[in-house]
């Protein structure tokens, strides 16, 4: 018996959908609009695939805002296991307990007992996200997947098909609202089928030159609309330079707030390349990027 | 011409669930795994949207029915070319699949002194170049599976220490976790303790496999290689290059042996080219090695190294795939025969960046190198 509550999510209607994210910061195109209306729809996870910095961790942190609800993280690392993402005993808490109740003379079945309660249980990520009350579900980020082991991938798709987690000494949990689980990956390796065939798969790549400008206004208000038209264009034609690491929009907004804080009115070679740091990440690339043709990238004409 | 639209003429549910089908059935001709519970997804994701919108429609089946990057180009295509009734080009999806095919075939090159090795055209002109290797007559049935080669292999270029511990009865560090829980059924007594060693993190193989011509009499041991890596190390990635790049990772991935090199050879249409080393380890740099960790990423070459390309890029990119991976092997099947000398330029270029030089021509000699191959530091 499906024990689940029914959440009336605020993405029923697509024109409203842009606008919703917009509120909270974070422009929205199409293909993200209906992924999220989809998603919640039929309540499904979504795994969102992409250059680091396009904006696939903050797309879940911005739909905790619109539910007003929590948001809870568990950043995968090669090595992670259940008893970091799901649930831990307090060992140290258990074994001072046992001494008490030793020198109290308890009956071991009396310690064992008081020691496998919930006050001594850790619950990590998972967990929370399993036994987070209704109406609204919290939004639960699984960050780059892809640097997890294979074995934790396959925890997790047992997880997801049912949302129950059980403690062998306190029994079955079961989630009252089906958690928004959003994955995210790098694509550092592929990701087993049956976890993809269970999510809605959306690739994120860089934003248009349009779309970026709308970003960096709505992330740095106070900045001039010609700057911040040049800086996307700038940041536009270098991602189409073969270098490296690509800025992404992360970088695009850092360098909007640095060129704020320099009191940069118009960018020039000068400027690219005093700042080069905060859009390109490798030394390589920073020493390409000096030998371009700085005019021709800032491209005066086109701004 | 004819084109769809669910609005008008086709406005009953079932002409919807017909070029549902359809467009299903046309992505999986084009290489999408479509199985029955993805197409129920779809048909289940269908009444959220507006159907009436294209946009949306294509969409909403394109997020239940890709499932990486390069499955959502192979599916946008196939869609609009159901949508306005075009027959697809035979192959042209197969161009799409790799995010590694940037550039245009590279005419032109020719590999220098092993004429006697290719059977094949020595001219790469785009249509020499864009056919089917039958890759069923090279594979050989009767072959071992080299689990057990790939296994050494990795535990011989696995040695960092993970952060995370595993059981080791004779470990410095002591387990409380599993101390307390053995302790229960002596009272809560800690009598036995649990200890633990440090674990050694998963080796990532990134496998890059020279299938230009020169190469073609070693067919059997590069598939049975490609094979063997793939099941056994499932976060090892494998890629194939002459003069263009494909990433055979996913297609890999199948139990049947006969369906999978049919995949590959619809797939890599550059089989038994030429060779750009140059351009491969590019493509590898930028689109394999830049991410996840470098000091858990192993890149094994398997080439002979004949290419009359870019000697200065070879540099370049194994000085770069240097930095970006713990350590460079380079399996040279040439190397096996006793006339056998370093003159290709490229080999010879490439020979201060590999850290490991194997000679080795088929399973058996592989298995014996790496058994006496020191743990690579």
């Amino acid at each position: 018996m499906d024990t689940q509550q029914h959440f009336h999510h605020p993405f029923q209607h697509m024109p409203d959908i842009p606008e919703l994210f917009k509120a909270h910061g974070y422009i929205a195109d199409r293909a993200i609009s209906l992924t999220t209306k989809i998603a919640f729809d039929l309540g499904k996870p979504i795994l969102l695939e992409g250059e680091a910095g396009v904006g696939k961790t903050q797309l879940a942190k911005t739909l905790a805002a619109i539910l007003d609800t929590r948001l809870i993280r568990l950043q995968c690392y090669e090595g992670l296991d259940t008893s970091s993402a799901l649930y831990e005993w307090n060992y140290a808490k258990q074994i001072l307990a046992i001494r008490l109740a030793e020198s109290s003379k308890s009956k071991q079945t009396e310690i064992e007992s008081s020691i496998f309660t919930e006050d001594y249980l850790f619950t990590r990520p998972l967990l929370q996200a399993v036994r987070h009350g209704g109406p609204t579900p919290p939004v639960l980020l699984i960050d780059e997947i892809d640097r997890a082991d294979e074995e934790f991938e396959a925890y997790l798709l047992e997880l997801l098909s049912d949302f129950q987690v059980t403690i062998p000494e306190l029994g079955t949990f079961e989630a009252q609202v089906r958690p928004i689980v959003i994955l995210t990956s790098n694509r550092t390796r592929e990701l087993n089928d049956a976890l993809k065939r269970r999510c809605l798969y959306l690739w994120v790549d860089y934003p248009s030159m349009e779309k970026e400008q709308e970003i960096i206004a709505q992330h740095v208000p106070e900045i001039d609309a010609d700057l911040t038209r040049s800086i996307s264009k700038i940041v536009h034609n270098l991602r189409s330079i073969d270098f490296f690491k690509k800025p992404g929009v992360a970088e695009s907004l850092d360098w909007a707030q640095a060129l704020l804080s320099l009191k940069v009115d118009s960018i020039n070679s000068e400027i690219l390349f005093d700042t080069a740091g905060v859009l390109l990440k490798y030394k390589d690339d920073i020493e390409r990027l000096k030998a371009l043709d700085m005019e021709s990238l800032i491209d005066y004409k086109k701004l | 011409m004819t084109t769809k639209n669910f609005d008008g003429r086709d406005n009953e549910n079932h002409a919807v669930a017909s070029h549902t089908l359809n467009i299903c059935s046309a992505a999986r001709n084009a290489g999408l795994v479509i199985t029955p519970a993805r197409s129920i997804d779809v048909f289940k994701t269908l009444s959220c949207i507006d159907i009436s919108n294209k946009d949306e429609y294509q969409l909403a089946l394109r997020l239940n029915l890709a499932s990486t990057k390069e499955e959502e180009i192979i599916f946008d295509r196939v869609f609009n070319s159901y949508w306005n009734n075009t027959p697809e080009g035979e192959g042209d999806y197969i161009l799409a699949n790799s995010e590694m095919i940037k550039g245009s075939l590279d005419a032109g090159l020719s590999n220098e002194g092993h004429r006697d090795m290719i059977s094949e055209s020595d001219s790469f002109s785009e249509a020499a170049v864009a056919r089917k290797a039958n890759l069923r007559m090279r594979w050989d049935p009767l072959a071992p599976p080299l689990h057990k080669l790939i296994r050494e292999l990795s535990k011989r270029l696995a040695t960092r220490p993970s952060r995370r511990r595993q059981n080791g009865p004779h470990g410095a560090k002591i387990d409380i976790r599993k101390s307390v829980r053995k302790s229960v059924p002596f009272g809560m007594e800690l009598i036995n303790l649990s200890r633990t060693i440090p674990k050694v993190r998963k080796t990532r193989i990134v496998l890059l496999c020279d299938v230009s011509g020169s190469m073609d009499v070693f067919n059997p041991f590069l598939l049975q290689l490609m094979f063997g890596v793939q099941k056994t190390l499932k976060n090892s990635r494998t890629i194939v290059f002459s003069t263009q790049t494909n990433d055979i990772t996913a297609l890999l991935r199948g139990h049947d042996v006969v369906n999978v090199l049919a995949k590959v050879s619809k797939t890599v249409r550059h089989w038994s080219g030429g060779t750009n080393i140059a351009k491969a380890l590019t493509d590898v740099n930028r689109n394999v090695l830049a991410e996840g960790s470098s000091r858990s990423t192993v890149l094994i070459v398997v080439s002979d190294g004949y290419d009359t390309g870019d000697i200065a890029g070879v540099k370049r990119e194994l000085e770069l795939a240097k930095r970006r991976t713990r350590s460079i092997v380079w399996i040279n099947p040439m190397y096996g025969s006793s006339s056998f000398e370093i003159r290709a330029k490229t080999m010879k270029a490439a020979m201060p960046y590999i850290d490991e030089f194997l000679p080795a021509f088929n399973a058996q000699s592989l298995l014996k190198l790496v058994a006496g191959l020191k743990r690579l530091s």
